[in-house]
């Protein structure tokens, strides 16, 4: 059995005017998409399909053109992901300093079975990402916003239980 | 090296001299080291006659084009009708880059200053600082600085914004990104128009990467003949580099030399050179998305856009990658050959479906499953990616399958004939 | 003027120009059609197909046709080495994950990617060993189905909901090879116009449902035609097979559709292969109308009118031609004639991105072309007055809830039911517009030509020709 609930809108209260103040950096409605989007996902966690009919109406775009951004940009998560999201970049440089042995790591102490899918205790999503700009400090990971460097396979276990 | 590290006796220390000096990201603390004044003195100046300082100082593009910054705020209309924009690219991700994330990390306040006096010579009243997704740590320290510097009235009428890219590599393409801005999907644009002409909103519009940025300040200050000055090798390439070494080297970071600094110095003396025991293979010095150069080229290079370019490869990003004898050429091109199709915007044909046809081909090699056709097949299909598309992704993806397939033919035919044990599974 | 235009060579061949004309367009001049994708001239340029790769003396790089303007002087080929070897490959790039689908496939006989690829692909693919990317069918909405296997991501069908239809209701979804075009589950590709995304498709990846494994593309014969859903008047191709409509699809009119027509014309076509018509002329003989020839028929028209005087009504579809409309006035121009006609009425529905292009809430092709010829709407007053004329011509309206003391005459294409005018003396059959060749006038007064596609069933004739003949064995064909 299936019950709808009554959707909660995100842009209300304080969350409208944070995004009134954003619209009031760009001459049109439309630019202030990306940042709407982010504002969403720091306040539910992800975009649903729903959001993104709710910031289309906001901003006077069509809830198809707000999903064609949404799945163009790799940061946006489409579904929940775990309570830690982490990405490891697996890019050349980093990959030839052990960067899939990080994410191999990671995978092992957390139990989340492949890169992509969510741990059983919905703690942890691990994904391999592109180049994170930081190669010098190989092999760095992002753990939600916070950004780690010089990531070895054995610093795993610790950076595991820090924010377990 | 993570900050603060005592700058290497051969560096040429311009940028990075406050990089691990935590107060230099305040207000106070910038002005304390000489900042904002250039600033106040641009201000003062007619647009027209910064531009030809920056000019006359032989400043290039730090992104990767290099293409003369002065040149290219002379684009901008003289006579101003309509809004002017500026934006600035911090989508840093090119492979092997890692020198904007530090000079916004470090310096944010020589990124502001400059791009306000860069704002004020293309008579722009908004700039807007694109900064990747991922960039959370320099997103905080700009956002703070930013605030100071609003606060303490630097700028002027000049409004700097900062908006947040949510991880596209192609966003980094000036045209991608001033879609972005404009809460489009990050798709390059074809040319004509050009940016000066109609980009940012359809307005005339100037993209200047952050390392140009930064430097713009100083060029202000010590004068375009100091910066000129600054030239090791052919007098084109002028001023310093932050050079981002990484990979196999013992020393890796960000190391800034003056332009046509041999590369041999930069990874033995400065670097260290590669672990010990360990041999120097190949060596990118762009970013992944210029040629590989084997060991006799890499020793031979000197780091300055004709240089490299002699060297047969590019400038670039300047994001030196460093393989050494353990590295897995054709395994670590078939890597570079997946960023680019996760990359691809979709738009062209060639690049959409070439870089992913290209990386299945590696994934086939390495999975002992090559032929003797792949090769060639791979350099047809390189051709037939370049010099095609909309934006040069496309080329990206060729350049680094073409030269190592040049360069490192011995490891692909191992996989091929066998004579290497499989890596992958089809 | 002649200074003001560009002179170019194309293949070879010097063609004139006007400044800021497409090299692709300039080529057209010149006979020379330049493979292309993504380009439509009703569409925003995007220049993302690569298809159109030409070189151009003295550029460095091939540049693309669409998106590249005409300079003086400039030297085109487009069949040098180097473009033919690019657009080969960009054949071959579509090719690999495109599936084998031609036998099943809607579009095979009518594919831009077939014909292309037969003019200069290559003949074998070298992608052999890997397995093709692959998205189920999905259901777009009322009339649209999208296979995405097929899809060349040419972004016509986006581009066209974007900026002509101005309803943003698709997009391109992903990145890279992972792209497709996507649409929000809580939208439907339900505007008016949608359909047309069908036709822009070069490819069958959007295809009707309604034509959906109906024909072959080489076992329709195409007629010119204008559509009869309303009295915008846009130019229309019937697609007929073996005698029957099957489909409606634009035809290029820049003066009046531009290259589309909207969903309700689209689906306007299935009346025209009724079944149920009437199929020889009928007379009425003892109460009871009976099935006769046309020499019959006329003669006992000609009866009638000879032997009738005073006031004649006609009541006239406004589907009816120009021609039909004009003789059947001239039928009865030695009577006091009223001529009307009623006009079913529905919601207007414009196409935004072209100017004066609309669904128009008169349902009918040629109630401009009645009023020109001195019909009214004064359709009730008509009926009236109908009930005391001499003669009544019922034209084409089978529902027309005409009584009348006179003699009716009925020329239309089915029966009328036994509430209306089966009381007809006559009974004539005519042929519908698929039928016969005709004008209608459309809304803005222009005068546009429809063609026969396809036979009419038994004796049934163009209302024209019998009007005509009528008109002559009455002696009142010629203009005084």
């Amino acid at each position: 059995m299936t019950v709808t609930e009554e959707y909660r809108p995100v842009f209300a209260g304080k969350v409208l005017e944070e995004l009134q103040v954003i619209l009031g950096r760009y001459p049109t409605k439309q630019a202030a998409l990306l940042p709407a989007l982010w504002v969403v996902q720091r306040e539910r966690g992800w975009i649903s399909d729903r959001n993104m009919a709710e910031v289309g109406e906001v901003l006077g775009v069509t809830p198809a053109y707000v999903k064609g951004v949404v799945t163009f940009y790799t940061m946006y998560h489409q579904h929940p992901v775990g309570r830690n999201f982490v990405q490891v970049c697996t890019t050349s440089p980093c990959n030839i300093c052990g960067a899939e042995g990080v994410v191999k790591a990671f995978l092992e102490q957390t139990g989340a079975k492949d890169a992509g899918a969510t741990s059983p205790d919905g703690k942890w999503t691990i994904i391999e990402v592109e180049c994170l700009g930081a190669c010098g400090f190989a092999t760095p990971v992002l753990i939600n916003d916070d950004f780690v460097e010089n990531v070895t396979p054995d610093k795993v276990a610790d950076l595991v239980k820090k924010y377990r | 090296m993570g900050y603060p590290h005592k700058p290497h006796p051969k560096e040429t220390v311009v940028l990075s001299q406050y990089f691990g000096d935590a107060d230099a990201r305040t207000v106070k603390g910038w002005t304390k080291r000489g900042g904002y004044e250039a600033l106040a003195q641009a201000l003062k100046m007619e647009p027209v006659t910064v531009t030809e300082v920056m000019k006359e100082s032989g400043l290039r593009g730090r992104g990767g084009a290099g293409f003369p910054t002065g040149l290219k705020w002379s684009f901008m209309p003289k006579e101003k009708k309509k809004p002017h924009y500026l934006c600035v690219n911090a989508d840093e991700s090119e492979p092997g880059t890692f020198k904007d994330r530090e000079i916004m990390r470090w310096t944010p306040h020589a990124l502001l200053e400059g791009t306000a006096i860069a704002a004020h010579a293309i008579q722009a009243e908004v700039a807007y600082v694109y900064i990747r997704g991922e960039f959370t740590e320099p997103w905080t320290i700009m956002e703070k600085a930013l605030a100071e510097a609003n606060a303490a009235g630097v700028f002027g009428k000049i409004k700097i914004v900062l908006h947040r890219g949510a991880g596209a590599y192609i966003c980094g393409e000036e045209t991608a990104l001033m879609n972005s801005i404009e809460g489009k999907r990050g798709n390059p644009r074809i040319k004509p128009p050009f940016p000066a002409a109609a980009g940012l909103f359809g307005m005339p519009t100037t993209i200047n990467n952050v390392e140009t940025l930064a430097a713009v300040p100083q060029i202000l200050k010590r004068g375009a003949a100091w910066y000129k000055g600054l030239c090791l090798s052919n007098p084109k390439s002028t001023g310093t580099k932050l050079f981002s070494v990484c990979g196999h080297v013992q020393r890796p970071g960000n190391y800034e030399v003056t332009m046509g600094f041999p590369l041999k110095d930069l990874l033995y003396d400065m670097c260290g050179g590669v672990p010990a025991g360990r041999t120097l293979k190949a060596c990118i010095p762009g970013g992944s998305s210029v040629p590989i150069l084997n060991r006799e080229e890499t020793e031979r290079t000197l780091l300055d856009y004709e240089g490299c370019v002699a060297a047969g490869s590019m400038l670039g990003s300047g994001g030196v990658i460093v393989f050494d004898d353990s590295a897995d050429m054709v395994y670590q091109i078939m890597r570079l050959a997946r960023f680019y199709a996760h990359e691809s915007c979709a738009q062209c044909t060639q690049c959409r479906e070439g870089t992913a046809w290209t990386t299945k081909i590696l994934e086939r090699i390495l999975a002992g499953q090559g032929k003797t056709q792949d090769l060639d097949l791979l350099l047809d299909l390189s051709e037939n990616m370049t010099g095609k598309t909309i934006c040069v992704l496309s080329d990206s993806c060729a350049a680094p399958v073409v030269s190592g397939i040049k360069k490192f033919k011995n490891e692909f035919e191992d996989y091929i004939a066998g004579k290497r044990k499989p890596v992958m599974v089809a | 003027m002649a200074d003001s235009l560009i002179t170019l060579m194309i293949d070879g061949v010097p063609v004139s120009v006007a400044p800021g004309t497409l090299v692709i367009e300039a080529a057209k001049q010149a006979g020379v059609l330049v493979p292309h994708y993504c380009y439509h001239p009703g569409l925003p340029v995007a220049g993302v197909c690569r298809m159109c790769l030409v070189e151009i003396e003295k550029a460095p790089k091939l540049q693309i046709a669409c998106a590249t303007a005409v300079t003086e002087g400039m030297v085109v080929k487009t069949q040098s080495a180097p473009a033919k070897d690019a657009r080969k490959s960009v054949l071959e790039f579509l090719l690999i994950n495109h599936p084998l689908d031609c036998p099943i496939c809607d579009q095979a006989g009518e594919c831009e990617l077939q014909d292309f690829v037969f003019q200069e692909g290559r003949s074998g693919t070298r992608y052999g060993e890997y397995a093709k990317r692959f998205n189920p069918v999905e259901d777009f909405g009322p009339d649209v189905l999208y296979v995405p296997n097929r899809c060349i991501l040419c972004t016509r069908c986006v581009r066209f909901m974007d900026d002509v239809a101005q309803e943003p209701v698709l997009n391109v979804s992903e990145r890279g090879d992972r792209a497709f075009i996507g649409i929000h589950p809580e939208a439907r590709l339900d505007h008016p116009w949608a359909g047309n995304v069908v036709d822009l498709c070069p490819v069958g990846s959007l295809l009707s449902k309604d034509f959906l494994h109906k024909a072959r593309a080489w076992e329709l014969d195409k007629t010119a035609s204008i559509c009869t859903g309303c009295s915008q008047g846009c130019s229309v191709t019937l697609d007929t097979r073996d005698e029957v409509v099957v489909r409606v699809r634009p035809r290029p009119n820049l003066d009046v559709n531009r290259y589309f027509i909207c969903d309700h014309g689209r689906a306007n076509y299935r009346w025209m292969n009724r079944g149920d018509r009437i199929e020889a002329p009928l007379v009425k003989r003892d109460g009871e109308l009976h099935a006769t020839d046309w020499d019959e028929a006329f003669a006992r028209v000609v009866g009638i009118l000879r032997g009738a005087s005073g006031k004649a009504v006609a009541l006239v579809s406004p589907g009816a031609s120009v021609e039909a409309l004009a003789l059947a006035k001239r039928l009865l121009s030695t009577f006091e004639w009223t001529g009307a006609f009623q006009v079913v009425m529905g919601e207007e529905a414009p196409l935004a991105g072209v100017p004066n292009l609309a669904l128009r809430a008169e349902r009918a092709p040629n109630a401009k072309g009645a009023e020109q010829l001195g019909y009214t709407r004064d359709y009730d007053a008509a009926v009236k007055a109908a009930e005391s004329a001499a003669v009544v011509l019922v034209l084409d309206d089978p529902d027309c809830p005409v009584q009348t003391a006179g003699a009716l005459i009925y020329a239309g294409t089915v029966l009328p039911p036994e509430t209306a005018c089966r009381a007809a003396q006559v009974v004539l059959p005519i042929a519908n517009v698929a039928e016969e060749d005709g004008t209608f006038v459309n809304r803005d007064g222009r005068a546009q030509r429809y063609f026969q596609a396809k036979p009419a069933p038994g004796m049934a004739r163009p209302a024209a020709w019998v009007l005509g003949e009528l008109a002559a064995a009455l002696g009142v064909a010629e203009v005084a």
